[in-house]
């Protein structure tokens, strides 16, 4: 089954004929053309390609942190596009989560102050923020490390800080921009279960980018990118049967 | 707002050294203006008391056409009835004492040699009582003598000029109210030195008796009002207009402080100067802040992109930076004027002296006084001066374009 043709399931992402083209001097370079990507709820979704071929465009388009030179983005039904710069902020904060290749956490804040972010702007409840935090950083496996700011945490221990940080205040989407790119073997094997679980077990929806093969062995659909172009978009049978091993203290999540 | 304070307050402390060159920067600022300030408040305050001490009293009490007067016959629009006024001026409350003074002119000579003078005449019992005090005098001051001797204190100036010492004797000459020209021998009991080379050498002091037979006269220039406190010159002189209104003559009151026009003077130098230090402070803290400031904003680009990514309102990374710079430039105000009052302390007590003003021959002490409305507005300048400095990075931040914000290297 063409993976775009799924039209029976709604879609929580609609890219339509999408182009972005940054200016170089008198002239312009064409990061994506033309493309066109549809992600229903629940999917965990990765964005293949070399590099320059534009998948962190593609993702910062779908996040609502750049523009699109042509063509228009979808969430949940709605037209980006056309939303004020002050929707789409609230828009972010609501329905996206990122994680980020280099983790970007806040140096001066403890991991779990980190993970608090998202809920303090949105005006989350100190109580509630609290436990939320608590039961995020048990989710990543990160309890007892929430006190340690993150110059005394491992890479692979900052970027689930960083997972737990997207998933803390339940949006809709996260967005993984390669993120085992700085991770080891053993801590990007770690990351992607986590990630998979969750995806599982909350129903969240995860479009990364990666050229990790590890991490595409463990994505249901793969979308490749060539030039700023989808050149293939294919269902893989990897949907089926990894470990739950977070299942339990992720239902306290949702 | 507690983390979001929080985030700030940890912000300062993340590249340390330059924390540490902006808080030196901003208290050595407030330090600066605290230690001038308060050494021209010393000097404002001693010139305040030593103006009014040295016998220009609180309040003063003239007839309302003594402004107008003929500069030859004084009295002529002096007080007539003084005594009744000086017992109604007395009944008010705050007052310490009034004491009656007339200023003439005239010559004095030696014999062989003649110079101008400027006297005042004065009740030596009332000016004891409130405390006025010629400072730098030799010898005493002029008392009342039964035998119709008359004594007299003169500047050093003049001294020098007639070539006299304590116990020589002088002859005074002034026109009486009638316009003859009238004279009075005098001993010299006191000879004073006030600073002021000007005033010491015109300066000549008599008794109130011994002057109003000379100008023939029983009138006075002035009544000189002294209270308890000088905080209290508005108010009795509030309480004080009313009661003046209903005497014979017509009365003109006036504050300490319109009489005293060098006090005046000086102070406004001092003010002027101040405030020029506040401007330079305050433009050195903005400049320095700024340069400072921005290269914090350009460290931190990509964590700001990635607030922004998360859905922080931009409004937020505004007020993130100014926080920043306002928690910085209040830690700076603190270690100021902890540092001011310390340096204060240790300048109070070390014994300097400035050397002496222009116009005076006597050296000045290094003090400074602890004023806490100084303390207050250089704080407020500083604050100030780094929140406004703060005002463009944060602008520069809050306008980050994210994706280009998360590349930044």
């Amino acid at each position: 089954m063409n993976p775009a043709d799924k039209g029976e399931v709604e879609d929580l992402v609609r890219v339509e004929s999408v182009s972005r083209r940054f200016p170089l001097d008198h002239s312009y370079v064409s990061a994506l053309s033309r493309t066109s990507l549809r992600v229903a709820a629940g999917e965990f979704l990765a964005i293949a390609g070399p590099s320059g071929s534009g998948k962190s465009t593609l993702l910062n388009l779908i996040g609502c942190i750049d523009k699109p030179t042509e063509g228009r983005i979808l969430l949940e039904g709605v037209d980006t596009s056309t939303l004020s710069p002050s929707r789409l902020t609230a828009l972010r904060r609501i329905k996206i989560g990122f994680v980020f290749q280099t983790f970007n956490l806040i140096p001066v804040f403890t991991a779990a102050e980190n993970v608090e972010f998202p809920l303090l702007v949105q005006g989350v409840s100190s109580s509630e923020r609290k436990a939320r935090v608590a039961t995020a950083l048990e989710s990543v496996g990160l309890s007892a490390r929430a006190s340690h700011r993150p110059d005394l945490l491992s890479g692979g221990e900052r970027q689930r800080v960083a997972v737990a940080r997207a998933i803390v205040h339940r949006p809709a989407l996260v967005l993984a921009d390669e993120p085992t790119a700085n991770l080891d073997t053993r801590n990007a094997t770690q990351l992607i279960d986590l990630m998979r679980d969750l995806n599982r077990s909350l129903g969240l929806t995860f479009i990364f980018s990666t050229h990790d093969q590890r991490l595409l062995e463990h994505a249901d659909r793969i979308v490749r990118l060539t030039d700023g172009q989808v050149v293939s978009d294919t269902l893989t049978n990897a949907a089926s049967s990894k470990g739950d091993s977070h299942g339990q203290v992720l239902a306290a999540c949702v | 707002m507690g983390k979001f304070l929080l985030l700030a307050f940890r912000n300062i402390f993340r590249n340390r050294r330059r924390t540490l060159m902006t808080l030196m920067m901003v208290g050595g600022g407030v330090t600066g203006l605290l230690l001038a300030g308060g050494y021209f408040a010393f000097m404002t305050h001693g010139l305040r008391e030593d103006t009014i001490n040295s016998g220009l009293g609180h309040l003063q009490i003239f007839t309302a056409d003594h402004f107008n007067r003929d500069e030859v016959r004084v009295l002529d629009t002096g007080i007539a009835n003084w005594r009744d006024v000086a017992a109604t001026v007395k009944s008010a409350d705050h007052v310490r004492g009034v004491a009656p003074r007339i200023d003439f002119y005239g010559m004095v000579s030696n014999g062989t040699k003649a110079a101008g003078f400027m006297g005042s005449a004065v009740d030596p019992d009332a000016e004891k009582s409130l405390g006025f005090i010629a400072h730098g005098l030799t010898g005493r001051e002029p008392e009342g003598k039964p035998a119709g001797e008359v004594e007299a204190m003169i500047g050093a100036g003049l001294a020098k000029s007639m070539n006299v010492k304590l116990g020589d004797g002088l002859t005074i000459l002034a026109m009486t109210s009638d316009g003859a020209l009238n004279g009075v021998d005098v001993q010299i009991v006191g000879i004073i030195n006030s600073g002021i080379a000007e005033l010491d050498a015109r300066t000549l002091r008599i008794t109130l008796p011994a002057a109003q037979r000379l100008l023939q006269s029983d009138r006075v220039t002035n009544l000189v009002v002294g209270l308890d406190s000088t905080a209290n010159t508005d108010a009795v002189y509030d309480e004080l207009i009313p009661r003046l209104k209903n005497l014979p003559q017509q009365m003109t009151l006036k504050k300490w402080i319109d009489l005293a026009t060098y006090y005046k003077q000086v102070s406004t130098l001092f003010n002027g100067i101040f405030l020029f230090m506040g401007i330079i402070v305050f433009f050195m803290v903005l400049m320095s802040s700024v340069n400072t400031l921005l290269m914090a904003m350009m460290e931190r680009t990509r964590e700001i992109g990635t607030m922004l990514a998360m859905g922080t309102p931009r409004i937020w990374v505004v007020a993130l930076f100014m926080l920043e710079a306002t928690l910085l430039g209040a830690m700076g105000a603190v270690l100021g004027v902890a540092a001011g009052n310390l340096f204060g302390i240790l300048l109070n007590s070390s014994g300097l002296h400035m050397p002496p003003p222009p116009g005076y021959t006597v050296a000045v002490p290094f003090k400074v006084l602890h004023v806490p409305a100084l303390m207050i507005g250089s704080s407020i300048l500083v604050v100030f001066s780094l929140a406004l400095a703060s005002i463009l990075p944060a602008i520069r931040a809050s306008r980050l374009q994210i994706a280009e914000a998360l590349a930044h290297v």
